[in-house]
Parts: C-alpha cells; sequence; structure tokens
C-alpha cells in the first residue's frame, strides 16, 4: 500500500495507478471517479493554476459531482420566481456555496461562471460563501448556474432574496468608512501639525497659526464625531450598566482633548492638541477594524446548516405531486420523501416505514428505525423507504433551526478573555481617573496654567492600551494562523487552556478513525466462490442501498450487476444475479438456519445465495492516516493521553493497540466520559477532549478546552471551543505548540505594557511630556505590542 | 505664504471628494471582498487548455 494522497482532495489513496489525471504534462494520482472528473473540469476549463494557488487541499472541493438532474428542477418558472431577481433579458440571483473555504476557491469558481454562456457576472464573497449570479434568460437557467458549481464540488444552494442581506457586510462597510475618516483625518492634520510645530520654533504669523488650527478642527471634527462614535457608544453603555471598559478613558481623553483644543482655538491659547486627538481615534479604529475581520472570519454555520436541507420538496395536494420551494412549506403540508432525500422539516411520519441516518445532527453512526407515527427530525437522512410525512415546525421552529440559532448567538458573544480584559479595564480605568484627577488638583494649585495640559499627558499616555492590546492582539494573530492550520477556533479561552494541557482525550469513532465502515476481514464459509467474487456480488446488490455500510463495498466499478434488488428495512438487500437469488445483510435474513458463524467486535454483515450462507465480512471502521504519528508527537510534549469511547471492549482495545494508547476506556457512556475527565481535573489536570459525537457534548463542554472535528455532529461542533477542519489530526498538536507560543508572546506584551505605563505615568504627572509626546509614546507602545504579536501569524512547525 | 489660504481649503475639498468617492465605492460593495483581489492579480486566466479531439 503506497502512502501517496489524492491530488485534489489530499485524502490518502491505497493505488496510485487506479485513478489519474493528466494535469500540466504530469500524471496525478487521485482517490476516486468524483476527485478525476473536478480535476478535470478545472484542467480543461484551463484553470490549473488553481492547485499552484489555494492554500490547502479543502474538503469541499473534491466530493462526487452531483446528478445534473437533480438540478433542472431549478430551470422551472417558479423556481426562478422564488430564487431569483428576474428583470427583462436577465436574472440574478445569489446562491450559497457549500465546501469553499479559501481565496483560490473564489477565484475557481468567479473564472468557471464566467466561461459558461450566458452568464454576464459573478461575485463571489468569500467571507460569507455568497456567490451573485446574473445571467440571460434565453441561454441558460437557474439550473445550469448550479449545475456547474455543483460540478466543481461544491455544495451550491440558492437563497430567496429576502435572506440575503448578512450583518458582517454592512458591519465591514461601516467599519471601513470610519477607518477611511480616522486615516485620511490623521494624515492632512499631522501635516497641519507640522506646520503648526514649525512655527512654534521659527515663529509664525497670528494668523496664519490661527488658519492652520481652524482648519485641523475642521477636518478633526468628523473624525471624532463619525470615527469615534463606536467609542463613545461603547463608554455609554459601560456607565449604564455600570461596568465601565476601555471605551470610557479613550472618550473622556478624546472629548477633553477636542473640546480643549477647541478651547484654545477661539482663546488663541498656546496650544491645541487636534493632532494627538486623531492619531489617537485612528490607532483605536485600526485595532477594531483588525478584530472585527478576526471575528468574521469564523465560518458562517447558520447557512452551513441549512445546506443540510433539501432546496425542494415534494407536496401532495390531493392526489397530485408538486415540486415546491422547501421554503414554501407550511405546517400541516404533507409530503413524499424518496430514500436518498433528507428530510425538510420537523414533522411525523404518516405513511410507510423506513430508517433514517441522523448521525449529522446526533453523531449516532447507527441508522434509526422510523415507522407510523414516529418523530422525524428536519436534516436527517432518508435511507430506504418512500415515506410521506406530515410538517410540524418549519425553518427556524425545528431542531436544526435551534442548533442554528445557538451556534449564530455564540459567533456574536463576547470572547471571555475580552471580557475579563474589560473587567480588568474597568479597575484601571477608575485608577487612571483617581490619578487624573489628583494631578489636576495638584498642577491646579501650583501652576495653573498647565494644569490642564499636563492631565491631558496623563490621560492619554496612561491610556492602558498596550495593556488592553497585549492580550487581544496575540490572541487575534494566534486565531488567524490556527484558522490556516485548519483549527477554527471559537472560544478565545481555547488557547490558554491549550497552552497549559496535561492531559489530552480522544473519542474514536470519527476522530481517530474515519467513522466510515471498510471491509477489515473476509471469511468464506463456503467453496464455491473465492474472495474476489464474493466481494463483487456483495457490492452488486448493495447498489440501490443507501445504508452506510454500503460504502464499505467498492459499488462502482463493478463488472457484474444485479437485476430485480430489494431492500429490505433494516435487515439487508436481495438482486438477482446470474439467474440465482442473493441476499446481503443479517444472518437471519440471509439464512434459513440458527446462526453457527462466529461474531466477533466488528460488525459482520452475511452474504448468502438461494439460503446457503457462503461468505461472511468483518464491518470496522479504518484509523486515520496521521493518528500515530500524532499521538506521538502529542506524547513527545509530554501530555499523557487517553482513548475514551462508547464503543464495545475489543473495538477499542484494537484501535488503542494500533496506536500505543495505554489509557483506554470503553462502554462509556456519556455520564462515564465526563466522570473520567473530572477526576483528572480533581488530580490538577487541565484536560483537552477531541471528540464528534452529539454524545460528547456535554463531555466536550466537561472538559476545560475541547476540539470538535467539522463533519461530526453539528451540536459537538456548537460546543466545541476549537473546531477542526479538514481529515487531518495533526493540526492538534501543531495547535498545543502554537498555543505555548502564544502565551509566551502575551506574557512578553504584558510586561513590556506594566514598564511602559509605570515609567510613563510619573513623568507625564511630573509634567515633562507633552500632549504630542503622549499620544506617540501611547502608539509607538501599542505597535510594539501588535508587532510583536503578529509574529505568531508566521509561526511554522518546527 | 498668502497662498496657504487658497490651497489649503483646495486640499479640502479634494479630501471631500476623496470621502465621497471612497463612500460611494464602499456603498456599492467593492470593498466587499478584501482577500480575492489580493491574489488575483498573480492567477492568469490565459492558461491554454491541453488539446482534446472532442473540444
Amino acid at each position: 500500500m503506497s502512502k501517496s494522497a489524492c491530488f485534489h482532495c489530499a485524502l490518502p489513496i491505497d493505488r496510485d495507478d487506479e485513478f489519474q489525471v493528466e494535469i500540466d504534462g504530469e500524471l496525478e494520482p487521485v482517490c476516486c471517479p468524483g476527485c478525476k472528473a473536478v480535476a478535470e473540469l478545472i484542467r480543461d476549463t484551463g484553470m490549473s493554476s488553481y492547485y499552484a494557488m489555494r492554500e490547502a487541499p479543502q474538503p469541499g472541493v473534491g466530493r462526487p459531482p452531483d446528478d445534473a438532474t437533480e438540478w433542472q428542477l431549478f430551470d422551472r418558472d417558479d423556481m426562478i420566481d422564488a430564487f431569483a431577481d428576474l428583470s427583462d433579458q436577465s436574472a440574478e440571483a445569489t446562491i450559497y456555496v457549500g465546501g469553499m473555504y479559501c481565496a483560490a476557491c473564489s477565484w475557481l469558481i468567479e473564472s468557471t461562471l464566467g466561461k459558461v454562456k450566458g452568464v454576464e457576472s459573478a461575485d463571489v464573497n468569500p467571507v460569507t460563501h455568497r456567490v451573485r449570479v446574473r445571467w440571460r434568460t434565453e441561454d441558460l437557467g437557474l439550473g445550469g448556474v448550479l449545475a456547474t458549481l455543483a460540478r466543481l464540488g461544491y455544495e451550491p444552494q440558492p437563497l430567496a432574496p429576502e435572506s440575503t442581506a448578512r450583518p458582517e457586510i454592512a458591519e465591514q462597510r461601516t467599519a471601513l468608512k470610519r477607518l477611511l475618516v480616522a486615516s485620511l483625518g490623521m494624515m492632512q492634520v499631522m501635516m497641519f501639525a507640522v506646520g503648526l510645530y514649525a512655527g512654534d520654533f521659527q515663529g509664525m504669523d497670528a494668523d496664519m497659526q490661527y488658519f492652520l488650527r481652524l482648519v485641523s478642527f475642521i477636518v478633526t471634527t468628523p473624525v471624532v464625531l463619525y470615527s469615534a462614535r463606536p467609542f463613545f457608544a461603547g463608554a455609554w453603555r459601560g456607565i449604564v450598566t455600570r461596568r465601565p471598559g476601555m471605551d470610557l478613558p479613550v472618550s473622556i481623553a478624546v472629548t477633553v482633548a477636542y473640546l480643549g483644543s477647541v478651547y484654545a482655538m477661539v482663546t488663541r491659547g498656546p496650544a491645541v492638541w487636534f493632532d494627538s486627538v486623531v492619531m489617537f481615534v485612528f490607532f483605536l479604529t485600526l485595532g477594531r477594524f483588525l478584530e472585527m475581520r478576526a471575528r468574521h472570519r469564523s465560518i458562517d454555520r447558520s447557512v452551513a446548516l441549512s445546506t443540510l436541507l433539501p432546496n425542494t420538496v415534494t407536496r401532495l395536494e390531493g392526489d397530485v405531486q408538486n415540486i415546491v420551494p422547501a421554503g414554501r412549506l407550511v405546517v400541516g403540508d404533507v409530503l413524499i420523501v424518496r430514500p436518498g432525500e433528507s428530510i425538510p422539516a420537523d414533522g411525523v411520519l404518516v405513511d410507510g416505514e423506513t430508517t433514517v441516518d441522523e448521525a449529522l445532527l446526533t453523531g449516532e453512526a447507527d441508522p434509526r428505525r422510523r415507522s407510523l407515527g414516529d418523530a422525524l427530525v428536519a436534516g436527517s437522512i432518508n435511507l430506504d423507504g418512500m415515506i410521506q410525512m406530515r410538517v410540524e415546525k418549519t425553518g427556524t421552529d425545528t431542531t436544526l433551526g435551534t442548533i442554528s440559532r445557538m451556534s449564530e448567538r455564540a459567533r456574536y458573544a463576547r470572547p471571555a478573555f475580552v471580557q475579563l480584559a474589560d473587567r480588568l479595564a474597568g479597575y484601571i480605568v477608575v485608577a487612571i481617573l483617581v490619578i487624573a484627577v489628583g494631578v489636576a488638583t495638584y498642577w491646579y494649585f501650583n501652576a495653573p496654567d498647565r494644569a490642564f495640559v499636563i492631565t491631558l499627558s496623563v490621560l492619554v499616555v496612561t491610556c492602558p492600551c498596550a495593556l488592553a492590546l497585549a492580550t487581544p492582539a496575540a490572541f487575534a494573530a494566534a486565531g488567524t494562523r490556527l484558522a490556516e492550520l485548519h483549527l477554527l477556533v471559537t472560544n478565545g479561552n481555547a488557547i490558554e487552556v491549550l497552552s497549559k494541557a496535561t492531559r489530552i482525550l480522544f473519542d474514536k469513532t470519527g476522530t481517530l478513525t474515519h467513522g466510515k465502515p471498510v471491509i477489515v476481514s473476509t471469511q468464506l464459509l463456503g467453496d464455491t466462490y473465492d474472495e474476489a467474487q464474493c466481494l463483487k456480488f456483495a457490492a452488486a446488490l448493495e447498489t440501490v442501498s443507501n445504508h452506510p455500510i454500503a460504502n464499505a463495498f467498492d459499488v462502482l466499478n463493478n463488472p457484474i450487476t444485479a437485476t430485480d434488488q430489494r431492500v429490505a428495512i433494516g435487515e439487508g438487500v436481495a438482486g438477482t444475479i446470474q439467474g440465482r437469488r442473493w441476499r446481503l445483510g443479517k444472518f437471519g435474513f440471509v439464512a434459513a438456519e440458527e446462526s453457527a458463524a462466529t461474531s466477533n467486535d466488528a460488525t459482520s454483515v452475511f452474504l448468502g445465495v438461494d439460503g446457503v450462507v457462503i461468505a461472511q465480512f468483518d464491518i470496522d471502521d479504518e484509523v486515520r492516516a496521521d493518528a500515530v504519528s500524532t499521538i506521538q508527537a502529542l506524547s513527545s510534549l509530554r501530555l499523557s493521553i487517553g482513548l475514551i469511547s462508547g464503543d464495545n471492549k475489543q473495538a477499542v482495545q484494537r484501535v488503542a493497540r494500533l496506536l500505543g494508547i495505554a489509557d483506554h476506556h470503553s462502554n462509556c457512556t456519556p455520564d462515564d466520559k465526563l466522570d473520567i475527565i473530572r477526576s483528572a481535573q480533581v488530580a490538577g489536570e487541565t484536560v483537552v477532549m477531541v471528540g464528534d459525537g452529539i454524545n460528547d457534548a456535554p463531555v466536550l463542554a466537561g472538559a476545560d478546552a475541547s476540539v470538535a472535528p467539522v463533519h461530526g455532529a453539528l451540536l459537538a461542533q456548537t460546543s466545541a471551543d476549537i473546531v477542526l477542519l479538514g481529515g487531518a489530526l495533526q493540526p492538534v498538536t501543531l495547535g498545543i505548540l502554537l498555543a505555548k507560543q502564544t502565551m509566551r508572546v502575551v506574557r512578553q506584551n504584558l510586561g513590556w505594557a506594566i514598564v511602559y505605563n509605570a515609567t510613563a505615568l510619573p513623568l507625564a504627572a511630573l509634567g515633562y511630556v507633552p500632549p504630542w509626546a503622549a499620544a506617540i509614546g501611547m502608539s509607538a507602545s501599542s505597535l510594539i505590542v501588535v508587532l510583536n504579536a503578529l509574529r505568531l501569524s508566521r509561526f511554522r512547525k518546527t | 505664504m498668502n497662498i496657504l489660504y487658497v490651497l489649503i481649503p483646495l486640499a479640502l475639498l479634494l479630501l471631500g471628494g476623496a470621502v465621497w468617492a471612497f463612500f460611494w465605492a464602499v456603498g456599492s460593495g467593492q470593498f466587499d471582498d478584501l482577500d480575492t483581489p489580493a491574489i488575483r492579480i498573480v492567477m492568469d486566466d490565459d492558461d491554454k487548455p491541453p488539446d482534446r479531439p472532442d473540444a
């Protein structure tokens, strides 16, 4: 078995020569027909440089292309009405593109769509994962656009016009405008300030001085009233909620310096401080802008969740089946859901029976049986029966909608470290105000003409900006770098906890293993057919099955075809091959007599012909390619590693032996897992949990920090601190190393900020620091802190 | 130096124009994507697709 990886999606592949694509004159191996098709499409449209430019192979690009017929539905008039804005010759629609992660993706999409006949424009926004397409209706339909995106391996979802507005875009636009006003204002006022300072030394006409101060005032005013408005709003909120934050001293300094300058200008006083005001506002606005960008980078999971739902549903109106957009469903509608489709709304099964796969919601891999009167959950997949259901909840009322709202709320909540910094800043703010009042009082009685200038210097120089920036700047830089390393931090605390971790616990299924079944062994129970033949017969039968176990068999590229296939729900499949009746499934389904076969840890599936069992396939879950190296790397960091799983003992032991994990627990209920974590915590350990199932949600929440793989249960991701993108485990190691480095930088920054403030405050209070020097000192100390933090964004594994 | 009384107000007018132009550009969505344009310049659209009999 070779160790190479798919050229397109980077999944490990067994055989280099099975599927290949010629790119730039070289034969590159790919893992599956899907990747082959996508890579060929990218090559044939002349966009091979996608492979050179993308940041990392993305899991999104690489899914097998969707069946184009599915998209033809969207060419119908009522679909166009539901999803697009029509003008006389052309239509425009906004499409959410699932599976798009980097800028290379957006280039690929724009270029590919641009080459489709009929497309007038395509604008991709990689931040919101949306593409806005405009096309001529005579050449193309919405279905054609969607099919093109699907052929590239993405998951397109047209959005109804009312849901296309995103708060991020509005926020970013406002922030950009404020930043621009502040930066242009700063440049202008600095130029006037140079003139004024030169005038102080060389002498200047009083009218010219007044004129320069006046234009400084004119430029500073919009900077204060427009760019600095968020600080005033924040300061007011702090006062109302009695929790003064950073915004309060900032607002006071800005207001005092601005009003003092206006007063000095009008009374032709000795100096104005408009330059200090604009510089102060500019640096703070820049900091806020960078913080906002980091926040927006986290995945927009609300839409990612809704991609689990179908775009269209089949509604039963009397005896007539009508295909309608899923957004048009109302409570009480009766729907037909075919095998393989996902359930579009919460409801009750009213006709037929089936099994459903709720893995994406619950993390439970085993399909659940559903019959008349049972509840169905939106987002789960109907595996093998044609059913009718009555809709009880739609849209945001569904379980899926609730999860989506929860994760959206978590996204906008301020991370705990920012809250802590704000509380700390509250005390510092009070201290600064007390000191400023003291300094003002002292100088008022000793040198009243200097009292204002010195107090202003104290307010500016002691602004705890460097102190306040020390932690968030380092965490923001680390967060950005971690995202590039495929770790998405959703809780700022996680970085600190990771750096202190002493024990790391892994879940087995779906975390250390792929969570997908593979055949680990085949036992022949008869001697008519050899192993290869048995596998081919089994694969031929499984072509009609949606059961997860079918994935274990090589359903594609099979020379044998079965006819008259029938799926027995929860039992197996039957079909006719070469005139004989074959069955694949549970022992009792395949054979008439009682079981004599050996049962071991793996799930067993039996193959039989005409009631005689001829083969047993043991299906199990394969360990991830980099699991062994990751576990070794983590041990070398002196972390103790544990494996806790709800699986049976043999399966857990097999994996633990393979990976060299001594500390393993099997048959754990979520409560057992929580107990293991609690007892370790009581013993003084800091526990990191890596797990993906919904059963793990309380466990993830109980651990000090938690990591959930992106392909696992969505609820697990909402309660996890860090989401692991892509299929590899190795980022966990890098994440811990980076977290340690981050905390080193935080300590350096805090040390510097404290030294700076401790030196600058007495100097300013004694009157040695003019306001312009205070503004420069404050900005420079903040800049040093930010630059030190930015070193983290170049972090590499060593 | 009296020329400054003309030049500085002129500069302020230009500044106002620049701010207006930027606000218009932001409002029309030209700055919504701050990531892709940075790499678009290095991507070639004119890769020649390989010759294919059916193309």
